[in-house]
Formats: C-alpha cells, structure tokens, sequence
C-alpha cells in the first residue's frame, strides 16, 4: 500500500517541477482521450436524447423533463425495478450465506485445492449467455436433465414449465444466478479468510475458545469489511442481469421476468421509444454512479483497497 | 495464516470429509457442464429418450451442420474481436495504470469513480447511444466499431486493475533508477513493465474472456459480416425448433479459453472480478 507521500516521493528527481507536473497527465492522456469518446460523449448523447421529443427513432424538438415523468409514470419501469429488487434480495443473500460456508469449508483444511478451486470458478467465468443456454438445456421440455429427472420422475411440479410460468420463472433465473455466482462469492471470501492475520487465532486457542466463538468473535469482525464490499459488488452486478435472462425468458412470460436491462432494450430495439429510453438510461447511470461511489469509498475506506 | 493454526489437524479424518465435500460440490456444479458436452455429439434420434440415454454411438452431424452454417467464420470474428481490443487496452491502458499508481492526479477520486462507472454500468444503457452514433456513421457491423465498445468495459477494468498491480510494486526501484540518471521513459520500459508483467498478462486475459463472452454489444453491433460466438447461439432458436446439439457444441467450445483461462489465472480471479479490492 502506498500512501500519498510515497506516491509523491515516487516524482521527486532532478527534473524541473513543470516537467514533473505534465508527466503523469502525457501517461493519462490515451486513456482519458478514449474515455471521453467511449463513455463521456455517448453519456451526454444520452442526456440530450432524453431532453428531446422522438418518433419513430426520429429526434424531435426540445422538451424537458417529459421523457423521465413518462418513465416514472410507466408501471412496466415499477415493475422492471421490482423484478430487479426481488431477484437482488433473494439471490444474493443466497449466495453470500452459500459462499461463506464454502469458504469456511474450503479453509478448514480442504486438500487438492489447486485443482478445485479453478474448477469452481467455470461457472463464474462462463459466458452469460452460455449459462443461460445452459440452464435452458437443463429444464429443457419433458426430457432435460432436471425437468426430467427432478420433475417427471418424481411428479413434482411436472408438467409446468419453470421458465413458462409466470410465478416460477423469476425464481428459476434466481437459481442460474445462485449457481453462476455462489463460487465467485466463496473464493472471494476465501481469499479473504487466507490473508487473516494468525495471532488471534492462537490467543483463542491459548485461552481455549470454541470454534463457534472463534467464528463470531474472530472471524466474523475481521473478515466483514470485505464481506461489505464484494456483496456491493455482487449487488450491483445482479442489478443489471441481462444475457441469461434474454435466452431463458426474454423476460416474459408477460413482464415477469423483465429486469431493468431487458426494459430498456425492449423499449430501444422493440418499441424504438428512444426519448424514453434515453431517460431510462440516465436514470440508470445515475443510479450505477451512487453504487459505484458507495463501492469505491467503502472499499477504500474498510478495506484499505486501492 | 489461519489456515496454519489448523494445519496440525489436517490429517485428520475431518480433512478428509471436508475434501469429499468439496470435490462432490464440484462435480455437482460442473455436472450440468458435463451432461451440455454429451449434447454435442449425441445423435438427434436419442436426444430427448427418456430416461437420458448415457451410453450411445456418437455423432458429429452437429458439427457438420455448424460447419456448414459459417460456425468457423463466427469462430474467427470472436478471436479477431476478442484479441484487437484485448491488445489495444493493454497498449492505451497500461501507462495510465501506472501513472494512476504513483502520482497525484487532479481529482483523482472522481476520475476513478467515472472509470468505474464506465466499467459497471449496465450495458444497454452504453448500447443506446453507441447504436444510434453507430447507425449514423456506418460503424454497424464493423471490426472497427465492435472493438470501439469493448473498449467501454474493458479500458476501464484493466486500468482499474492494472493500478492495483502497479501500487504492490516498490516505488525504490524506480527511485534508485531515477537518481541513477535513466530517464523516466527508459525506468517505464525497462524497470516498471518487466516487474508488473505478470499482472498485466493477468489482467489481459481476463480482457479477453471477458469480450469473448460478451453478448449485447456484439448481438446490435455486429451483423451478417461480424457475428461472434455468443451471438450464434440465439440464431440456433429457429421456427423449426431448437437446435440443441449445435448450440451445445458452441457452448462447449466458447467455453475452452475459459477452461484454459482459470488454470492460467489462478489467484488472479479473484482480484480481477473485484476490481483489485481482494488480493486473492
């Protein structure tokens, strides 16, 4: 970890201080260049769409904040928010509570590390859209590995379809997601469990505590600033879930399954409503601007990172 | 370590159940992968028998069929996409990373915080205004432009990254090199890049995973010319009915630079997927 005045002492030579001064900015230049062309200026194209009048994909006169009061008043925007909040809030506890205990596990003393633990990232690092598929296979008509063998043989729920139905297809892409994700949140814990420093473990060893103890009293206190900020992290990747969810669903049946990504394609690319959209997005970034701040001060701050 | 206060005990039978454990919610979740493979070249007539048919004389109609539909050309378009922009952030990235790393910057806070955004922002909102610039200025369908907005995600994460790879490296060296005489440009090349190559070569790969399984952009910005992997497998949803032994042989082989990726990476995972905040 460097500090500022280590990171300043890094500049200190012979040179002149306005060579100095220049210096970094000449190594920022590219990217910040690149930034602004493939961020900053689509961001504010954005922002101008939302503020104009569209029709049929054509960009109209100027009109204010109309586009974001359509939106807010659209229940499909309520409801894309509420399909996005249900499936962060079961999905993501789910996941934490799945992961530490396979973290705990893992670091109880499980052998053959170097070979599992690349294994359990495929999931994590598999394509979306090829889990999706995936999971697809799997509840597959009447003869997929689960819709057969779980459902069929043993009559429960056969005949339905998971992603058919309208009460059940949110919760089958809940459990995509807890299979995609249950790892990265178990070996992030883990790399956080192996860097703990080992002196409280032997003073509770000395004075004789429990492993329940040791757990809430040791464990718990000092692995929680990263516990915060890999589940902020996971939140804000589970908010803005798209791939799976446009194979397995499209985000039907009806609306059920139509996350605040899916809205906003569909509103684009079916509906072409680009003003609206546009606001749509904006409000997103806005939204994705205070997580990401929320991420990056926690993580600074608790974790010591970055 | 904690994991050396137990270590005493690993040989126990404990060790044992937990390895067991372990190794059984491997196969379980890896399971599904497994059962995909078999798709591949399973013969149509078989595929929906019930109860699943685990033994049978394998088939390479699949493939034959993919070959037959341009499935290499996709195969193609995926490496070239994938490699142009993992090659053009490391280039445009990587000295930025370090300058990030060792000096003050002007609002630096606020800078990174747009960076990450940029990195964490759903992607259909960038797809918006990326179509319609696209759609004005022919960009629609074009290398050019399909390695443009992978830059979005991917400049910004291997900056992020690469900064934290940059700051365990110890600022003397480059001190010693810089009271020494070497000017600041030779102490970059021969001194800062050799020490955080390995972090680079990490953080590149996770780039290229990353626009490997990339799918919005590719399916609106792509077209007939440039259509990757990911995108082909939607297109194997016909009116005929679901090809599911082709799209299973193009999930099993978009899936083997992940295979290779994570033996590769290792501990490295971890610190890419949280943006640097755990050292795995």
């Amino acid at each position: 970890m460097i500090d500022t005045d280590t990171a300043s002492r890094a500049g200190v030579n012979r040179e002149s201080p306005e060579r100095r001064f220049w210096y970094p900015y000449l190594l920022i230049a590219p990217t910040m260049v690149t930034l602004v062309i493939i961020s900053l200026i689509p961001f504010l194209y954005t922002v101008y769409l939302s503020l104009h009048e569209s029709k049929y994909g054509q960009v109209g006169g100027f009109i204010g904040l109309e586009n974001f009061l359509v939106v807010l008043a659209d229940p499909r925007f309520w409801n894309a928010m509420g399909v996005a909040i249900v499936f962060v809030l079961i999905a993501v506890p789910i996941e934490f509570m799945l992961g530490l205990a396979g973290a705990l596990i893992l670091n109880a003393g499980v052998r053959y590390r170097g070979t599992l633990v690349p294994l359990m990232f495929i999931p994590t690092m598999m394509a979306p859209i090829v889990v999706g598929l995936l999971w697809k296979i799997m509840f597959a008509g009447s003869w997929g590995l689960v819709s057969y063998n779980l459902f069929e043989r043993f009559g429960i729920l056969s005949g339905t379809s998971i992603f058919g139905s309208r009460n059940l297809a949110l919760y089958g892409i809940i459990l995509v997601d807890i299979w995609q994700w249950t790892p990265f949140m178990m070996l992030a814990f883990f790399a956080g469990l192996q860097s703990l420093p080992v002196n409280p473990y032997r003073a509770a060893a000395i004075d004789g505590a429990n492993p329940v103890q040791v757990f809430f009293l040791i464990t718990l206190p000092m692995l929680s600033p990263l516990l915060v900020v890999i589940v902020i992290l996971r939140l804000i990747d589970a908010f803005k879930i798209f791939d799976s969810i446009f194979i397995l669903t499209g985000g039907g049946p009806g609306d059920a399954t139509e996350s605040p990504s899916i809205f906003a394609y569909k509103m684009v690319f079916e509906y072409w409503q680009i003003g609206e959209a546009s606001a749509l997005a904006v409000l997103v970034w806005l939204l994705f601007f205070g997580f990401c701040n929320l991420f990056y001060q926690v993580a600074k701050k608790r974790l010591n990172a970055f | 370590m904690a994991a050396r206060v137990t270590s005493k005990r690993d040989r126990t039978g404990r060790s044992r159940v937990l390895t067991t454990l372990a190794i059984l919610y491997t196969v379980g979740i890896l399971f599904p992968v497994f059962w995909m493979a078999t798709l591949m070249i399973k013969p149509e007539a078989i595929m929906f028998v019930r109860p699943t048919v685990w033994v049978f004389e394998p088939t390479l109609d699949h493939f034959a069929f993919l070959l037959h539909e341009g499935f290499l050309w996709h195969l193609l378009s995926s490496l070239i996409v994938a490699s142009a922009s993992t090659l053009l952030v490391v280039i445009i990235g990587t000295p930025a990373a370090y300058a990030f790393s060792r000096f003050p910057i002007w609002r630096s806070d606020d800078l990174f915080i747009f960076i990450l955004a940029t990195r964490m922002a759903p992607p259909v909102v960038l797809l918006i205004p990326f179509y319609l610039i696209y759609a004005k200025v022919g960009l629609i369908d074009t290398y050019v432009g399909l390695v443009l907005a992978y830059l979005t995600f991917n400049l910004s994460f291997y900056v992020w990254v690469m900064r934290s790879f940059c700051r365990d490296l110890p600022v003397e060296l480059e001190e010693a090199a810089l009271v020494a005489g070497y000017p600041r440009w030779q102490v970059l090349l021969k001194i800062v890049f050799p020490l955080v190559r390995p972090g680079m070569v990490a953080a590149a790969v996770l780039c290229f995973i990353f626009a490997w399984n990339e799918f919005l952009y590719a399916f609106m910005l792509g077209g007939d010319k440039i259509k990757t992997l990911p995108v082909a497998i939607p297109t194997l949803i016909t009116t005929q009915g679901v090809r599911w032994g082709e799209m299973s042989v193009v999930g099993i082989v978009g899936l083997l630079p992940v295979l290779a990726a994570v033996f590769f990476l290792q501990k490295h995972i971890v610190r890419g997927l949280t943006m640097g905040a755990v050292k795995g």
